[in-house]
């Protein structure tokens, strides 16, 4: 191997004669006037001259070549192999041609591989293509995880990725990119069962209700199996937690209406008028019912005449406080509003938001767990901006607290991850998620609250977010504007960017600030499973399969069936398990067990004999 | 697009007009007349077979094939301005790694014999040596291969009586040398030039023509795949000067390729010629590839021998002599 033609201070071609190059292998350059270079092969071809890529047909047929070979002459050895080496730094001079290139040892690798220890790191999976250099690796960088490879779970034989978790204080967040299929669910699996092995807080917003940890992947070794079962926690938005209604702000009330559907500004005026600090649910909604009631009335007169005409004391009462109310407000309030305010109000309570509060996730985080919030998108949506605003300052207040010398509660800091980013922080328009997500992006570093942010549309997201993600992960990526973003957000070179559509599921480039350029890895193997991992086809099949065995059980001690005796069969069926058939559904289901071959019909002048 | 000169147009019309007037006779034969007249005439139409791969094997424990070819490339401009480099190279297919490289050079500004006074060398003269630099050290290359090698054949590109003709006395040690050794020496003629055949048709009065017809223009497309005629001695001239040919047609292309071999081996003819089918790709030019891989090796290229004169002439003696103006054109 060497090195051949022109070269620069950055890039250069080698050369071999016997050994094909891959992609992102490593490699060291052993400049005579310069000393080693290390650089990372980025372009690998073969060439034969005596095989030209010829359209006009002339090819060297395979039997000329067999002849060739036969009488000494094996065309075959004059193929080339040519590298294309960009040096991780530049060096002074262009590297000299002819320099001889070399297979790095660990050692001198290992300050650009490694950044952290698997104790103190996340350990997410390897760096491809460098099997050559793990070869003389330290011990405890050995066996510390496995890959599927077609479908195959396979020892670690490269250098493990491991991510520096301490390096997000100086360059906090991180994104993962990549379409659906790409392994990016996959991916964030891995590093979220890395968290739970750090014991970091975590909070995980999971629309897809996947985020479940309890099931251990079959595949994996018995003596390897880590259970995370006290380690993590799934909590339903209006099931497990809630919002302590008491506790809200002015602004966080206006949030959660705004994201149940956007307020106008006359709606966002009645509930800073109408809202008082400490008011419960129910007093905040009779309040606005009672001045939604007095406003149908129509005129203050209309309202005095119902006090006069009230039959009881109660209901004079009421009437009584509506007619305050309505002096007091009916000016600065529009019914409509009031209306609107009560419409968006009444959606959350019913979807359960405000039975509930916070309390066992900040027991959770307190305990270094990873917290997963399930609900539907719209409802995360609505319960984060909440929850986020929430623990951000309580973290904020911690630590604001510290340095002006007072006295706060401790809160410890803590990750924030969700899948499908975008719809928490869009571009393009407001969401309440947003500002807050953009607030901890910004400067959650400072307060040690950072982001994990997953997306399949990273055009969709939050350009001043997106700046923010200092290490990318970058899955499979097929949509031109999605890896047009990624060419603009990341250091990914053109040649990496034109292999993002044809990655394989799970490989992915890391784009890393506290690296300085681009890894190419391949996460590891998931210790645990998503519970969504059936096919839909082989559920169907087994569902079908379920049926019919059980629609056999039930009739098993009634064969043989005669075509004549249905309506009795079914008689007897329903009183014992209380099911019933329509004597045609019953007659079909019988059929198709014989076309299954798990009855047989026979055919008598009068009517068919089902048995066994 | 290029603006096209309308009376450029009309010359070349005329010129597809006249050569189709005086080839009318030869684009309406009668393909199976042709061929019956070779095999009278000429010699027998024979089908080849490949080699098989034991044949093959045994020819390469014989030694295998040295490959022979020569390149030429001149910088410059017009006589004398320009110096000439020859690169000749016998190459084995059993001793890749052994290429035998012969190179020389020729100016007419300096010239080895003695001294003449350069009007007085004219043109002719400089075309002769240049023809023999390059024959010369082709047959040198072979010759060092065959000492060296001993191998089965040598495969000469181009016409073995061009070697008789250039460079006659490197020829005939190179002869002795095969002759006694039992190296088949033979030669492939990519282009051929003769006219045997054509001579022959105005001989026998076959056909009314007056000038005779070129053997290129009258095989073509008349041997199927695989068909050789190997030439009767009493119809080529060539069987004066000591050599055996034949015709071949060695792929799909329509035109035919020739082949020498030394008359005192014409008992391998067939078997050279079973050689030759056998290493030449079906799709090709009809070129044995052995021979364009030694080719492409032996090849002067423009950029190298101006690399090779710019880095190791003085400066003042390339522009004095041999840059041209023509060279320093850039539109």
């Amino acid at each position: 191997m060497q090195v051949v033609g022109i070269t620069t201070q950055q890039e250069v071609y080698i050369g071999s004669k016997d050994r094909n190059f891959r992609i992102n292998e490593f490699l060291i350059i052993v400049d005579p006037y310069q000393g080693d270079l290390i650089g990372e092969v980025v372009e690998a071809k073969t060439y034969n001259r005596y095989m030209p890529l010829s359209m006009h047909g002339e090819l060297a047929d395979s039997s000329v070549i067999e002849s060739l070979k036969a009488i000494g002459y094996n065309i075959e050895e004059d193929t080339i192999y040519i590298g294309k080496i960009r040096l991780l730094n530049e060096a002074l001079y262009p590297v000299e041609t002819g320099s001889n290139v070399r297979v790095p040892a660990f050692y001198e690798v290992k300050d650009l591989m490694i950044k952290s220890s698997p104790d103190e790191g996340l350990v997410l999976g390897i760096i491809k293509n460098t099997d050559q250099m793990a070869a003389n690796m330290d011990e405890k960088y050995k066996d510390l995880l496995y890959t599927f490879e077609e479908g195959e779970l396979r020892k670690q034989k490269d250098i493990p990725y491991i991510f520096d978790i301490k390096s997000m204080h100086q360059y906090p967040h991180i994104g993962v990119f990549g379409g659906s299929g790409s392994g990016k669910s996959f991916g964030l699996r891995v590093v979220l069962e890395e968290l739970m092995d750090l014991n970091i807080p975590t909070i995980v917003l999971d629309p897809h209700f996947e985020m479940d940890f309890s099931e251990i992947g079959q595949y994996m070794p018995k003596e390897k199996i880590d259970d995370y079962k006290d380690k993590f926690k799934c909590l339903q938005v209006g099931f497990h937690v809630g919002v302590r209604f008491e506790d809200l702000s002015h602004q966080d009330i206006k949030n959660l209406l705004d994201a149940s559907s956007p307020l106008t500004d006359a709606m966002s005026n009645v509930v800073d008028i109408l809202f008082k600090r400490n008011d419960s649910y129910n007093s905040f909604y009779n309040r606005l019912k009672m001045l939604a009631e007095a406003q149908e009335e129509g005129s203050l007169d209309r309202i005095v005449r119902r006090i006069e005409e009230s039959s009881s004391d109660l209901e004079r009462q009421g009437w009584q406080k509506r007619k305050e109310i309505y002096l007091n407000y009916d000016k600065t309030c529009p019914y409509s509003s009031v209306r609107g305010i009560i419409w968006r109000l009444n959606r959350l309570d019913n979807e359960g938001i405000f039975s509930k509060d916070i309390k066992p996730i900040e027991e959770g985080l307190y305990m270094g767990k990873l917290i997963v919030i399930q609900g539907s998108t719209r409802i995360l949506q609505v319960f984060s901006t909440y929850l986020l605003n929430n623990l951000y300052h309580k973290r904020r207040d911690y630590k604001d607290a510290l340095y002006k010398k007072t006295t706060a509660d401790y809160f410890p800091p803590f990750i924030v991850v969700t899948d499908e980013a975008h719809n928490f922080a869009p571009k393009g328009y407001d969401s309440p998620s947003k500002s807050i997500l953009k607030e901890i992006s910004q400067e959650g570093r400072k307060y040690g609250a950072f982001l994990i942010l997953a997306t399949q549309r990273p055009t969709l997201l939050d350009e001043t977010i997106t700046a923010q993600l200092n290490t990318k992960f970058i899955f499979r990526t097929v949509r031109a504007s999605d890896i047009q973003t990624i060419k603009e957000e990341t250091d990914i070179t053109e040649e990496e960017a034109r292999r993002l559509p044809y990655l394989r599921t799970g490989d992915v480039f890391i784009s890393e600030a506290s690296m300085g350029r681009t890894i190419f890895a391949r996460i590891r193997a998931a210790n645990t499973t998503s519970p969504h991992r059936e096919n839909p086809f082989d559920e169907l099949k087994n569902k079908a399969k379920e049926d019919d065995n059980k629609f056999l059980e039930i009739i098993v001690d009634k064969l043989p069936i005669n075509g004549d005796d249905f309506i009795n069969v079914i008689k007897e069926i329903e009183s014992e398990t209380g099911l019933t058939y329509p004597i045609g559904l019953f007659e079909e289901k019988l059929n198709d067990l014989v076309e299954k071959g798990l009855l047989k019909k026979e055919k008598t002048p009068f009517f068919n004999i089902y048995k066994k | 697009m290029y603006n096209i000169n309308e009376e450029l147009k009309d010359k070349i019309l005329y010129l597809n007009k006249v050569l189709l007037d005086k080839y009318k006779d030869l684009l309406s034969l009668d393909k199976d007349f042709i061929r019956r007249f070779i095999k009278k005439n000429v010699g027998p139409i024979k089908k080849l077979e490949k080699l098989t791969t034991d044949e093959l094997s045994y020819y390469s424990q014989g030694g295998g094939i040295l490959g022979v070819d020569g390149s030429n490339n001149r910088v410059g401009g017009a006589y004398p301005h320009f110096v000439e480099v020859y690169q000749g190279l016998a190459k084995s297919t059993v001793h890749r790694n052994q290429p035998i490289y012969k190179t020389d050079f020729y100016t007419p500004l300096y010239s080895e014999e003695e001294e003449k006074d350069i009007l007085e060398n004219s043109m002719e003269i400089d075309q002769s040596i240049r023809s023999k630099k390059l024959s010369t050290i082709e047959v040198e290359a072979a010759l060092e291969g065959v000492r060296k090698f001993n191998p089965y054949a040598v495969i000469m590109d181009g016409s073995l009586i061009r070697y008789y003709i250039e460079s006659f006395d490197k020829w005939m040690e190179l002869r002795k040398e095969c002759e006694e050794k039992d190296i088949i020496l033979i030669g492939v003629i990519k282009d051929i030039k003769t006219s045997i055949i054509g001579e022959l048709l105005i001989k026998n009065k076959a056909l009314s023509i007056k000038e005779p017809l070129h053997d290129r223009e009258l095989l073509y497309g008349l041997l199927e795949y695989g068909e050789m005629v190997p030439i009767q001695a009493e119809v080529t001239k060539k069987a004066e000067e000591g050599f055996s040919s034949l015709f071949m047609r060695t792929s799909e292309a329509p035109n035919v390729i020739g082949m020498d071999i030394l008359d005192s081996q014409s008992r391998y003819l067939e078997d050279m010629a079973r050689l030759v089918f056998s290493l030449t790709p079906k799709d090709g030019r009809g070129v044995p590839l052995w021979i364009d891989i030694v080719d492409c090796e032996v090849r002067i290229p423009d950029k190298m021998i101006r690399g090779l004169l710019e880095s190791y002439l003085d400066r003042e003696i390339l522009e004095k002599f041999f840059i041209s103006e023509r060279d320093k054109r850039t539109l």
